[in-house]
C-alpha cells in the first residue's frame, strides 16, 4: 500500500514531509521507512532528520538549496527498491507501581473508576510502540495506552519529576528519561537508565522499538538498582518480529 | 588562565550548535545571535564553530592571568579592560592581569567574547554549547577557572568591522509560512504583517514569548517536528517563538518560521520591545 504525502519547505534550510494527520502504526511505518531511505540516499545533503507520528523533518546543510532538494525528492520514487533492514527491539521495563513511586496512582485509578490493581494490569498489558523520541533527551512517545486509563494532565505541573518516573498524560504514557518539570500523572518508577551523554548511541530506545512494562515490588526495584550500580544488570531485550 | 570573578546574569559557552541528535530529543542549542558569534570568531582568526562566551543582559567580570587577544561583538555593553573602554567588533590586546567588565547595554541583549583558538570547554555529543542535562554545568559558575590555549600565535594585524545598528534597531521579523499556517483564522492570515507584538519578560534561550492586543488562537496539533525559529500559537492565544534551546517536537500549531537573519535580530530584543512579522 502506498500512502499519500506532501513535501514542503520548513524555513530556509529544512523541509517537512507530511502524511495524513493521524496516529497510526501502518502510516508511521511509512514515516520510518522514508526516514531510513532519505537518510541513506542523501547523506551528503542532510544534517539530520526528525520523524514524528505523521511527519518527517529533514534538516539540510546550509549550502543546499531547499527548493532544489524538494524537486529532487518529488522527481524520484523514493521508496523504489528499498527495504528497511534495521532491527527493532522489544524492551521489558521493570516498573514499581507502589505509592512510594506512583505518586498519583491512587488518584488516576479513582478518576478512571478502577482499582489500582486493575490500573497496573491495564498499563502492563499492551506492547507499546515507540513512535519517536522528543520533549526530553531520550523521551519515548508511546502509542497504545488503553483508553480506560487515559487521564488529563495535572492542573499544576510539578517543578521536578524524577528520572525514571512512568507517567500518564492524556491519551499518552511515557517515561521521564531525565529530571524535568512536568504535568503528567506519575504512576510508578523504573530503576533503569535510558539516556547517557557518555557514549553512543546515547539513547537506549530508537524510534520504531517497542516497550513492555512489567510490575515489580520495591524489593525487586532495589535489587535491580543495586545490580545497575555494580554494572551487573542486563536489560531484557528481544528482537521484534512482525 | 581566566578567572570568573562574577558570572553575570546568564553567561554560557556556545558554539554553533549540537547537530545530529535532534532525533533523540536533544535540543540544537548554539549561539542565539549567530551573526555576532561568527563575527567574533572571525575577528580573532577562529573557525566559525569555535567556542565563545555568550553573555545576556548583565555581563561577567573576568580576570586574565595571561596576555591574549579578545573580540567582543553583539550588544553594546560598553566593555572595559582595567576600567578603560574598549571598542566592539574589534580585536583587542589583553595584558596579563587585565580585568574585563561590562556596563549596562545601550542596545541589544546578547554579546559574544572570543579568544584566539576558542575557549576550552567541556565537549558533549560534538558540541560545547551548554545545556542543562547534557553538559555538566548549564552556565558559567562563580570562581570557575578556565584555561586558554597558550600556543596560539597572536597576530599583530588589526581587525575591526563596522556593524550596522539595524541589526539591533530593526523591528521587522521576516518569516515564512509554517506547516500549520492554515490553522490561523483567515482574517489573521491576511493581516499577520500588521499586528504589533511585544516581547514578554519570560523570554529566554528556549523561547521568546510575544504578546499582542489581538485575540487569536489555534487548536493543538498532533505532536510534530519544531525547530529554532518556529512560531507557535497556543489554544489560549500565547504566541511563542522557539529559540536555540527549544525542544525538537511540539504540539502547538506552527504558524510561521523565522529566517536565520530574523532569529539573530529577535535574539537581541529585550522585554517590552515591539516587533512585527514580515511574511515572505
Amino acid at each position: 500500500m502506498k500512502l499519500q504525502y506532501t513535501i514542503e519547505a520548513f524555513g530556509e534550510h529544512a523541509i517537512i514531509i507530511n502524511w495524513e494527520k493521524k496516529i497510526d502504526e501502518v502510516l508511521h511505518n511509512e514515516v520510518l521507512k522514508m526516514n531510513y531511505v532519505v537518510t541513506e540516499r542523501f547523506k551528503d545533503e542532510i544534517i539530520e532528520t526528525v520523524p514524528t507520528y505523521h511527519s518527517l523533518a529533514i534538516y539540510l546543510k546550509n549550502d543546499i538549496e531547499t527548493i532544489d532538494f524538494i524537486k529532487k525528492l518529488e522527481r524520484e520514487d523514493i521508496n523504489k527498491g528499498s527495504k528497511i533492514s534495521t532491527k527493532k527491539y522489544v524492551f521489558t521495563i521493570p516498573v514499581c507501581y507502589t505509592n512510594k513511586y506512583g505518586l498519583d496512582i491512587k488518584e488516576v485509578a479513582y478518576k478512571n473508576k478502577i482499582s489500582v490493581k486493575e490500573l497496573i494490569e491495564l498499563h502492563t498489558k499492551p506492547l507499546y510502540k515507540i513512535y519517536f523520541l522528543g520533549f526530553l533527551p531520550g523521551f519515548p512517545y508511546l502509542g497504545g495506552l488503553d483508553s480506560k486509563i487515559h487521564t488529563p494532565r495535572k492542573i499544576l505541573p510539578r517543578k521536578i519529576i524524577e528520572k525514571g518516573s512512568v507517567a500518564i498524560g492524556g491519551s499518552q504514557t511515557g517515561i521521564y528519561t531525565v529530571n524535568s518539570p512536568g504535568g503528567w500523572n506519575i504512576i510508578g518508577k523504573t530503576p533503569l537508565d535510558f539516556f547517557t551523554v557518555n557514549k553512543p548511541p546515547y539513547s537506549l530506545f530508537q524510534a520504531g522499538d517497542y516497550i513492555k512494562f512489567k510490575a515489580v515490588t520495591i524489593k525487586e526495584f532495589n535489587r535491580i538498582l543495586l545490580a545497575i550500580k555494580k554494572r551487573e544488570y542486563k536489560i531484557t531485550k528481544e528482537v521484534y518480529n512482525d | 588562565m581566566i578567572k570568573v570573578i562574577s558570572t553575570g546574569l546568564y553567561t554560557t559557552f556556545q558554539d554553533l550548535g549540537r547537530f545530529k541528535y535532534r532525533n533523540l530529543g536533544v535540543p540544537l542549542s548554539g549561539a542565539m545571535d549567530q551573526y555576532s558569534a561568527r563575527l567574533a570568531n572571525r575577528l580573532v582568526g577562529n573557525k566559525p564553530n569555535a567556542t565563545l562566551l555568550e553573555i545576556t543582559l548583565v555581563g561577567p567580570v573576568l580576570k586574565f592571568d595571561v596576555a591574549t587577544q579578545i573580540a567582543i561583538t553583539g550588544a553594546g555593553f560598553s566593555p572595559t579592560l582595567n576600567n578603560v573602554e574598549i571598542p566592539l567588533n574589534t580585536k583587542v590586546n589583553v595584558l596579563e592581569n587585565n580585568i574585563l567588565k561590562f556596563g549596562l547595554s545601550a542596545f541589544g541583549v546578547r554579546a559574544y567574547i572570543s579568544i584566539p583558538g576558542g575557549f576550552i570547554a567541556e565537549e558533549v555529543m560534538g558540541s560545547t554549547s551548554q545545556y542543562s542535562g547534557i553538559t555538566k554545568n548549564k552556565t558559567l559558575g562563580k570562581e570557575d577557572i578556565f584555561f586558554i590555549k597558550s600556543d596560539i600565535e597572536k597576530s599583530i594585524t588589526t581587525a575591526s568591522v563596522k556593524v550596522s545598528k539595524s541589526k539591533f534597531n530593526d523591528c521587522e521579523i521576516t518569516v515564512f509560512k509554517g506547516p500549520d499556517f492554515y490553522l490561523l483564522p483567515k482574517e489573521f492570515q491576511d493581516k499577520i504583517s500588521h499586528i504589533e507584538l511585544v516581547v514578554n519578560s519570560q523570554s529566554n534561550r528556549m523561547a521568546y514569548m510575544l504578546e499582542s492586543l489581538e485575540n487569536v488562537s489555534a487548536t493543538e496539533i498532533i505532536t510534530a517536528p519544531v525547530q529554532p525559529g518556529t512560531v507557535q500559537l497556543t489554544p489560549s492565544g500565547q504566541c511563542i517563538v522557539l529559540m536555540r534551546d527549544a525542544q525538537t517536537t511540539g504540539g502547538y500549531a506552527r504558524i510561521l518560521q523565522l529566517t536565520d537573519q530574523a532569529m539573530d535580530l529577535l535574539s537581541q530584543k529585550r522585554s517590552g520591545e515591539k516587533i512585527k512579522f514580515l511574511l515572505k
